[in-house]
């Protein structure tokens, strides 16, 4: 169920079936900025040995920010990149740690004031981890929930620790990932230096508590850390001592998913937030439900509340912002949102409020003294069912909100909703939530057109091409943005000839493979800072490595003078170094990681890294492929007058081009007729064995030959279409030919026009 | 077996309907499933209504499919002399075995295999004969029409209207299947039409448990997680199955037949599952609105396992329950349909089971 046993096995043993893929994400040009929905925010307040107060934002394109204040304007001063999906929740632990948690199934802890450095990364949960809870005054106690009803409570000061003997141990422990835990992991780098973390399976063991049938989706706990609920879609709270992992109680009411749950400071008193539209209170000294508010119209979502657990804040589905007394039951609207609410936060006399869109605004909310909202009326009672608020809205009897602007706005980029791979396969047509248009190039990272806002089916049509060309990626947008993902050996497919890609100084029929090319740019920047760096330390341990993971050693280290270096990235895949693509890895023992190709220190271990890249980048070695080659008859057209020049089955490159077939018939009815020096080689294939022919560099280079004077105007037909000169031979088969058989050309003498 | 029949008109007396015809079917070799699910369709007023029509209007030169041979029996059937007796069924048969390798042999057959096969057999028969009409009617119409058919776009030649035959119009309901991502809580309703419901069954439960349970709500998750349109990504989602539109007659089939892992074989079921006489259907989409059933033929397996065993059938004619068992006919009371429920014990010497159940809608209250 849980990855702990895996310290020895070598590691996921569950996609050893599988070769592990190499993704990049393409970021957008502003990295002050999240590209998609935030889950989550949390606020760390000045303190003695910090002046500022931070806010910090998690969203679903899978970075943290944290947000700097200066008057009424708020900068981002560091991004947290390390998890490879969506980050569901954070909190802040202690002085300044971070605690972050992902659908990517790690949870991380951050120095948080820090430029993003990632201290370690906890690999227990086997699904999304959804939320996590903290203790307020006893800092050490997290709690974190996920899918499949796990929840474990960690002591984050013991799972940052070092477990096993620092330092000496250090570079020994290469089996368990050559990085081991080191005591260092705090100070190391200036960057995120992710990939620095290893499992904690051999160390730290959190408490798990356990006993949920179903997933949870929310979690609090009380300030000192002796009181633990969580909720999620078997409806009820169960509540749990954090310091055992046993269950004290379970309380029923709510008949939808819990997905929010809050705990005042005593942990006696315990507001919960429901897909059933309702805000429970319940005392859990006497175990039982005290009040029902049915406030919203819609699931909520999220809660927050005042330090005297007098008044709550609540957002949600509905995208409505309330503010509700819990004792007289008197609530008002304080603001309306364009998206459904995630998350509050509250920060001195305001609220920050997060929605699934990609900024995060802070409203005024008067914590300090909330009765004064009231006074302005527009309060309602909050009754105990749903119906009657259903009702009340449907009628338009909502009143309006108490406030209409925020007083801070941290805008973010508009997600990407919407994408189409272009038959160029190099090329993507995006729409983001606001109905932009763009045009991406995926082998340089870059939006190469901003069309704005018009018609995204209309663009698509104009941009359609006519070529055909292997899907050599795949693309999701889960992360805001688009995510390439690579697989071998599916990525090699795609070749193209390099003149086509205006790379010049190449012999005339060189073809270039995309994805080879494509990870000599992603992995540039690596490999340019590993040549500096003296030879990798793994070798050392080379007693444990395995046979094949020291054979990959040294044909890195034999290449890495070689064809790394003479080998330079071509511009058509230059990555931008504006806006850098970031990688995301499976990792080996440590787990999956994400990090930005020019913060690459060249102390990533080459393990991180699938085993075909590194073959594919360093030693030009590509896995076999099949489908670039293409078969095809040539015949002449009926009745044509042309003399019969009788050929069996051809072979040639996908990519071929039309007037090198033309070519190739030119020279054999030259050859056939007057000369026939040469035409043995056509009466000779009779039918039998596909004849590779335009293989290597051509067959026509000999531009100068006597006869070429009398080279007649040659047409080549499919399906009785003259077809362009400049067509592939993939492309005629896609569009002109548009059968499973074997492709057949005709050829005839061109009518004069 | 002319006796027997005497003894059905005897047993029925002033009360045998006017018009009807009982008729046995003759096995052969094996033949059962077939002969139970051909009487109780024959009994299925709007089938056997549609199909004698089907038979007035298609007359001799029609080329011999399953629906012409089933047409040509039934109306053999309803135009006998004789008020009772036994038919062979013979070129229908023949017909079947002609065109499907499944029922050639001589082992034995599952009904509702037989049923759903000869349901979408006739729906593909009618729906040709639809489109060769239209055609004709194309080519024969004004040049004005045709001018109007190439002005029309060429996605048209892909885009097909669904074309519905009165198998449809009887026998097709339509499910939607409504799942709910359970992060952004968006509802994705996707419909899904059906001829018959395949329904789990459980241990001394009923036929109102089995639906409530078809329509329970399913979570998705772990490796089996849902892509969210509107997350972009995989989520956990909630999944359940209603009746958007109650079919004219609801074929109910209960799986009775069980793959059992740890045995690498099919295991009869013999649980004893409740069919009611009236059936009111409350997982609908509309809520409120509660369709009433009235129980018309019941399909019964017996025996103790999948691979033998016999079929008989339970049909109600004018109020009267009968008991077709191939070649013969007996009147039943309705109160022994309550013997084909099952048995709640596993060992019983009481093997006969209600396999397929046929309700006719009595519409909505």
């Amino acid at each position: 169920m849980h990855r702990v046993g895996s310290a020895g096995s070598n590691g996921g043993s569950v996609r050893t079936r599988k070769e592990k893929k190499l993704t990049y994400v393409l970021n957008d040009a502003n990295d002050t900025k999240h590209c998609a929905g935030i889950n989550c925010l949390d606020v760390l307040k000045s303190s003695v040995s910090n002046d500022q107060s931070y806010l910090f934002t998690g969203s679903r394109d899978g970075t943290l920010k944290r947000w700097a204040f200066d008057e009424d304007a708020t900068f981002c001063s560091a991004t947290f990149e390390s998890h490879v999906d969506w980050v569901n929740d954070a909190a802040l632990a202690g002085e300044s740690t971070l605690v972050s948690c992902s659908s990517d199934t790690t949870v991380k802890t951050w120095d948080g004031l820090s430029d993003g450095v990632c201290t370690r990364t906890l690999r227990q949960h086997s699904d999304y981890v959804t939320c996590l809870a903290v203790a307020a005054k006893n800092n050490n106690v997290v709690a974190s929930g996920g899918l499949g009803g796990e929840v474990f409570i960690w002591d984050i000061e013991a799972a940052l620790s070092p477990v096993t003997k620092p330092n000496d141990a250090n570079e020994d422990s290469s089996s368990n990932g050559a990085n081991g835990p080191v005591t260092s992991l705090r100070t190391v780098g200036s960057s995120n230096n992710i990939s620095v973390q290893s499992s904690p399976s051999h160390g730290y063991t959190p408490t798990i508590a356990k006993g949920h049938k179903e997933s949870v989706y929310a979690l609090a706990m009380n300030d000192t850390g002796t009181m633990l609920v969580s909720g999620g879609t078997e409806k009820v709270l169960r509540v749990w001592d954090p310091r055992t992992g046993s269950k004290s109680m379970k309380l029923r009411g709510h008949t939808d998913n819990v997905r929010v749950l809050l705990l005042d400071s005593t942990g006696r008193f315990c507001l919960s937030g429901s897909s059933d539209s309702m805000i429970r209170l319940w005392d859990l000294g006497q175990q039982r439900c005290l009040h029902t508010y049915a406030v919203h119209t819609d699931s909520v979502w999220a809660l927050a509340c005042n330090p005297s657990f007098s008044h709550v804040y609540s957002g949600g589905r509905d995208q409505c912002l309330y503010l509700t007394d819990l004792a007289t039951r008197e609530s008002v609207l304080l603001c309306t949102k364009e998206h459904p609410i995630q998350q509050l936060a509250l920060q001195d006399n305001s609220i920050w409020v997060a929605t699934t869109d990609s900024s995060v605004e802070r409203w005024p909310a008067e914590v300090q003294s909330p009765k004064t909202v009231f006074q302005r009326g527009g309060s309602f009672l909050a009754g105990n069912l749903s119906f009657n608020r259903a009702r009340v809205s449907l009628e338009g009897l909502n009143p309006a909100p108490a406030y209409k602007e925020p007083s801070i706005t941290v805008p973010g980029t508009h997600p990407i909703v919407q994408h189409e791979i272009l038959n160029n396969k190099r090329q993507i047509l995006t729409k983001d939530a606001a109905g932009s248009v763009k045009l991406w190039d995926i082998t340089r990272g870059v939006v190469v057109e901003d069309y704005g806002k018009i018609s995204f089916e209309e663009k698509k049509e104009e941009l359609f091409e006519m070529v055909s060309i292997p899907s050599w990626f795949t693309v999701d947008t889960r992360l805001g943005c688009l995510s390439v993902h690579l697989e071998t050996p599916q990525c090699f497919s795609a070749e193209m000839y390099s003149a086509d890609l205006k790379v010049s100084g190449r012999p005339e029929d060189d073809k270039i493979n995309l994805a080879r090319e494509t990870l000599k740019g992603l992995l540039g920047h690596w490999l340019a800072k590993k040549k500096h760096k003296p030879k990798p330390q793994v070798l050392a341990s080379g007693d444990t490595l395995s046979v094949k993971d020291t054979k990959k050693n040294l044909s890195a280290s034999k290449t890495e003078e070689s064809s790394a270096a003479s080998d330079p990235v071509y511009p058509p895949f230059e990555f931008s170094s504006v806006s850098p693509p970031s990688i995301i890895t499976e990792g080996s023992q440590g787990g999956p990681w994400r990090k930005k190709i020019t913060e690459f220190t060249g102390t990533e271990d080459e393990k991180d890294f699938p085993l075909w890249c590194l073959d594919a980048v360093l030693n030009n070695r590509l896995p076999p492929r099949e489908n670039t080659k293409l078969s095809f008859f040539l015949h002449p057209c009926e009745g044509s007058s042309v003399q019969v020049v009788t050929l069996g089955k051809l072979s040639a490159p996908r990519i071929l081009r039309v007037h090198k077939v033309t070519n190739y018939v030119v020279e054999k009815m030259v050859l056939d007729n007057p000369l026939d020096s040469l035409a043995i080689d056509a009466a000779s294939v009779s039918g039998g064995q596909p004849q590779p022919l335009f293989s290597g560099n051509g067959l026509l280079q000999s531009g100068l030959k006597p006869w070429q004077k009398l080279r007649p105007s040659i047409e080549i037909l499919c399906n009785s279409q003259v077809l362009s000169p400049d067509m592939s031979l993939a492309t005629v088969r896609a569009y002109v030919w548009k059968k499973p058989e074997d492709l057949i050309l005709n050829y005839r003498v061109a009518i004069a026009r | 077996m002319g006796a027997a029949g005497s003894k059905l008109e005897k047993a029925l007396g002033d009360q045998f309907p006017e018009g009807e015809r009982y008729f046995g079917f003759e096995n052969f070799g094996n033949t059962c499933y077939c002969n139970s699910v051909l009487q109780a369709l024959y009994f299925c007023a709007p089938f056997r209504e549609q199909l004698l029509e089907h038979y007035a209007n298609n007359k001799a030169d029609a080329e011999e499919n399953l629906l012409t041979c089933l047409a040509d029996l039934f109306s053999q059937i309803s135009s006998q002399k004789k008020k009772t007796g036994v038919i062979a069924p013979k070129r229908f048969v023949q017909r079947l075995k002609k065109q499907n390798e499944l029922f050639r042999s001589y082992m034995h057959q599952d009904a509702h295999e037989f049923l759903n096969y000869l349901l979408n057999e006739l729906v593909e028969i009618l729906e040709k004969e639809t489109q060769a009409t239209k055609a004709d009617n194309e080519t024969s119409s004004s040049p004005e029409k045709i001018a109007n058919v190439l002005k029309a776009p060429l996605a048209n030649g892909v885009h097909k209207e669904p074309i519905v035959t009165w198998v449809h119009k009887i026998f097709q309901g339509i499910l939607t299947n409504e799942t709910r991502c359970l992060r952004c809580e968006t509802v994705t309703a996707r419909d899904e039409t059906f001829l018959d419901l395949s329904l789990d069954i459980e241990q001394n439960s009923s036929i109102t448990s089995c639906l409530k349970n078809f329509s329970s709500t399913e979570t998705l998750h772990a490796e089996d997680k849902f892509f969210c349109d509107k997350c972009c990504s995989l989520q956990e989602a909630q999944k359940r199955m209603k009746i958007k539109k109650p079919p004219h007659i609801l074929v109910i089939h209960l799986k009775r037949f069980k793959y059992m892992e740890q045995l690498g074989r099919y295991k009869k079921l013999s649980y004893r599952v409740v069919f009611p006489l009236e059936l009111k259907l409350s997982n609908t989409v509309d809520e409120y609105v509660d369709i009433e059933y009235s129980l018309f033929a019941v399909v019964v397996h017996v025996g103790s396992g999948p691979n033998h065993g016999h079929y008989v059938s339970l049909v109600k004619s004018h109020n009267h329950w009968l008991f077709f068992d191939d070649e013969s006919v007996e009147i039943i009371e309705e109160s022994a349909v309550q013997t084909f429920f099952g048995s709640s014990q596993e060992y019983s010497s009481n093997t006969d089971h209600g396999y397929i159940l046929l309700y006719e809608s009595l519409g909505t209250r």
